[in-house]
């Protein structure tokens, strides 16, 4: 008996060690965040202090060039910078045309070191770079492009016209993605001497020069000729030859690239001596090493929520300029009565942006225009409006004979509720945020939404299927957005609203409009530039008529950099400031 | 020695005075926890009555530190923290009730099966328990949610369905020594069927410790439903402290001074009601499995 006894008193003490431990481990397991968080938010308030004196001299410094007038800048030796050190999430590989991996900032970086015949200009137009003259055939097919004769590769070999067709037919027989894309419909080539160059298209194309001109970098003959399989080859030394401002001196996987400026830029000195990209394995990271300035950027977008935070940082400025990516929201013609167009129109007047940008994106966005293209490019059709007016939405809403008869708060049509299902994608959280504040504010006109956050494959799946429009779309109500290149060429808005599947194979809403088909067809008819705005500025209009999807707005881009280290960056509007143009002086940009 | 001799001094002294029952800490810790877990229900009860604001509703800026106003600030689109926090101990404690609830179902009836037919199904079955105990249990967890997509139900049956093993053993062993009782036997002789011995005679014996299981298991249903709605696998629109704390992720809380106002409070709440829960069924299973329990 007393041994028993003891042995449940033992066990008794041993749970009372594992009650223990069980509040330990409780207390602790479900907030692993403070731990870490508690360091960077220590940091952001004592960093500055400790970083104020050395961040004042240089930010001087910068001021006074800027007032400076600009040739001296130029003529002066040395860098603005000796060094600038930015943040990437993920490697680029060896940052090559052919290796590289994201548009963003893969892409950017890569341009560094190449140059394309024509590069974008502030406000995002496309304007001569390699090119110092150039002309459309009347047939639009033959683009003539006379090149600069200044320009060399960094390895001492003159960049000529043969580079030019080099890269074109090159590209043809071994691009893949972005570059294949961009060339799309090229031809031929022709040297017609060293500095000057004729390229052939198939068809017509308008938006050639933005879409290939401007995009590929044109690579050296004399190193690319002997490549077979580009993917996948593997160069002696890891220097990139380029015509760019920068070249790639050093690379180490998974860790950094080095970056060193070509003094002997055709377009002027570079203002930074060397770039050093720091490679991270997430947003938190960069983030941290930002606030503490062991990078002087981060080469990506914040989110907004940082922007305030960041901006408190003694040193530390956001640079903010639009891009062309949109949120919107979708409705499907095949639902009744969304092939209404009053009740479209109704839940565009029912929706207060201006509310959901401060309230999601803490005013880092644009309103969206009816008309689809956003207010800062040159196409757009400034005549538009949108307006939050719930008034009128009941009221249009009610001109059609959908009226709330039982009371219940929710209107009907034809006997039946006016109740949708919103889809949005689960990886997404400000879009699941906007979704939920397009839930209330329908709610206020009598529209019951209900939202599904579903998985991006199903939403995908719902939306567009096999995406290929000819499959149909099996949903209510959707949160959509298209990425930018949608946008930066605006001429490739037909393709969104167009009833024929193969004009308008991005037509996820079912628009089927007879004006704005005209519109779209008259504007691809010709090839002159004039017709063609005043038809996309109709275009818009038509649009916003027919109100297929509402844009909701353009979420802007905001880069964080310490403004005390290096205060040049360049926005392009569209492609945000990770571009070579923020790494030459003011008086080299176009 | 010693030990031996203090348990003879207080049992004497047990014996001497059997009204007055000495301290026992499981007991005490059973009271904590029955505390806890009726403070947290009573909250979710009158989350209305409690709760400043409606937690669905925008009630100031986004992202405001605490204030007079909002005691616990404001999250990223303006509703009121504190009243999130109120509203979600209903979501939160649902599931895990609900959840430990179909953990119990699962695990009691393929219990009572196993050790009421011991020789085929039972073997099967218990195959099947140590197949479910041997897969690693996060990440098929992990795997399950993100492949089932996000909803309640989803959350509730993927807990469910991963975590009755354990539950199913316990009550298998304690049957296969009650089929061994001559009640059973005797009622067997006089012809009744298993279905009626099972529901007679052998559930009600196990009930109180299929009881026990479930209180246990509620605990780790809660931790569970907060680990998958931080991790984004449960349903962002249903309000619980998961959730609270996977809106503070998403939108950078944890790097920012607003963890002590909005990361710190959710974790807190879920370990007490975790805690809670852990606390009265360790209590529960002193009294009632027969392994453990004190012959006094």
């Amino acid at each position: 008996m007393r041994t028993k006894e003891k042995q449940n008193k033992t066990r008794l003490f041993f749970l009372g060690v594992l009650v223990a431990i069980m509040l330990i481990v409780t207390a602790c397991a479900p907030q692993p965040a403070p731990a870490p968080a508690e360091e960077p938010a220590g940091l952001a308030e004592e960093q500055p202090a400790a970083e104020a004196p050395v961040a004042e001299a240089p930010s001087e410094e910068t001021e006074e060039t800027e007032e400076t007038p600009v040739e001296e800048v130029v003529e002066e030796p040395g860098f603005m910078v000796e060094r600038f050190r930015a943040a990437i999430i993920g490697d680029e590989s060896t940052l090559n045309p052919f290796t590289y991996v994201t548009g963003e900032p893969g892409w950017n970086v890569l341009m560094m070191q190449y140059d394309s015949l024509f590069t974008m200009n502030i406000v995002g137009e496309p304007v001569p770079w390699l090119v110092t003259d150039w002309s459309l055939s009347e047939d639009g097919l033959s683009y003539t492009l006379s090149l600069r004769d200044d320009v060399s590769w960094n390895d001492g070999t003159p960049f000529t016209a043969h580079d030019v067709k080099f890269t074109f037919d090159y590209l043809t027989l071994n691009a893949v993605g972005r570059f294949a894309r961009d060339i799309r419909g090229f031809e031929s080539a022709e040297v017609v001497d060293d500095y000057q160059v004729v390229i052939n298209l198939v068809n017509p194309n308008p938006g050639y020069v933005r879409l290939a001109f401007a995009d590929v970098p044109i690579i050296p003959q004399h190193i690319w000729e002997g490549v077979n399989d580009p993917q996948n080859h593997q160069f002696e030394d890891v220097t990139n030859v380029g015509t760019g401002p920068y070249m790639l001196m050093e690379y180490a996987p998974d860790q950094f690239y080095r970056f060193v400026a070509n003094e002997n830029y055709f377009a002027g000195m570079p203002t930074v001596g060397e770039l050093v990209l720091i490679k991270f394995a997430d947003d938190a990271g960069a983030q941290a090493a930002f606030r503490t300035n062991e990078v002087d950027m981060i080469f990506r977008v914040i989110p907004p929520e940082q922007i305030d935070l960041l901006s408190m940082v003694d040193g530390v400025s956001i640079a903010q300029g639009p891009l062309f990516g949109t949120q919107m929201l979708m409705m499907n013609y095949d639902v009744e009565p969304f092939n209404l167009v009053e009740v479209r129109q109704a839940v565009a007047y029912a929706l207060d942006r201006e509310d959901m940008i401060d309230t999601v994106y803490l005013g880092a966005a644009t309103a969206g225009s009816n008309g689809w293209i956003h207010p800062d490019s040159p196409f757009y059709n400034s005549q538009i409006v949108q307006e939050y007016n719930p008034e009128r939405a009941v009221e249009l809403l009610e001109s059609v004979g959908i009226v709330d008869s039982d009371g219940g708060g929710v209107r009907e049509y034809e006997g039946a509720e006016l109740s949708f299902e919103l889809i949005t994608p689960s990886g997404n959280a400000l879009r699941l945020r906007l979704a939920e504040l397009i839930k209330e504010m329908l709610a206020q006109v009598g529209i019951q939404v209900n939202v599904a956050s579903v998985e991006q494959t199903t939403w995908e799946d719902m939306v567009w299927p096999e995406f290929d429009i000819t499959f149909g779309r099996s949903y209510e109500l959707s949160m959509w957005g298209w990425s930018a290149p949608v946008q930066a060429d605006v001429f490739r808005a037909p393709e969104l609203v167009h009833s024929d599947p193969l004009i308008g194979p991005l037509n996820l809403s079912g628009a089927n409009s007879e004006d704005i088909d005209r519109i779209a067809n008259e504007m691809a008819s010709s090839q002159d530039p004039e017709y063609r705005t005043e038809k996309i500025k109709e275009l818009q209009q038509a649009i916003a008529d027919e109100m297929p999807f509402v844009i909701l707005m353009y979420p802007d881009g905001n880069y964080a950099y310490w403004s005390s280290v290096y205060d040049n960056l360049a926005f392009i509007a569209g492609q945000g400031v990770v571009n070579k143009l923020s790494f030459l002086p003011e008086s080299a940009r176009p | 020695m010693s030990t031996l001799t203090s348990v003879q001094v207080e049992k004497t002294r047990h014996e001497d005075k059997p009204v007055r029952r000495r301290f026992n800490p499981s007991t005490f810790a059973g009271w904590m926890g029955g505390v806890i877990i009726v403070g947290l229900i009573l909250v979710a009860i009158f989350a209305k009555q409690l709760s400043p604001y409606d937690p669905a509703e925008r009630v100031g800026r986004p992202f405001q530190p605490p204030s007079a106003e909002h005691l616990l600030g404001t999250n990223d689109i303006g509703q009121d923290i504190l009243s999130e926090l109120i509203y979600g101990s209903r979501v939160s404690l649902t599931i895990g009730i609900v959840a430990s609830l179909v953990t119990m179902g699962i695990g009691t009836t393929v219990g009572l099966l196993a050790g009421y037919f011991p020789k085929r199904l039972g073997k099967v079955l218990m195959r099947i328990v140590d197949l479910v105990l041997i897969v690693p249990f996060l990440p098929l967890l992990i795997l399950l949610a993100a492949y089932l997509g996000r909803s309640l139900f989803n959350t509730v049956m993927i807990i469910g369905v991963l975590s009755w093993a354990g539950t199913a053993r316990v009550i298998r062993s304690h049957v296969l020594t009650i089929v061994q009782q001559d009640y059973v036997l005797a009622s067997r002789t006089i012809g009744a069927g298993d279905l009626h011995i099972i529901t007679m005679h052998i559930l009600p014996q196990v009930l109180l410790l299929a009881v026990g299981q479930f209180v246990q298991a509620t605990s780790g249903a809660i931790l569970l439903e907060a680990s998958l709605s931080f991790l984004g696998l449960g349903d962002p629109l249903q309000k619980s402290w998961g959730t609270v704390l996977y809106w503070a992720q998403v939108r950078g809380v944890f790097l920012t001074p607003a963890w002590r106002w909005w990361v710190l409070p959710a974790g807190l709440l879920i370990s007490l009601a975790a805690l809670g829960f852990a606390l009265l069924g360790f209590s529960l299973e002193q009294v009632i499995n027969p392994r453990l329990r004190n012959s006094h």
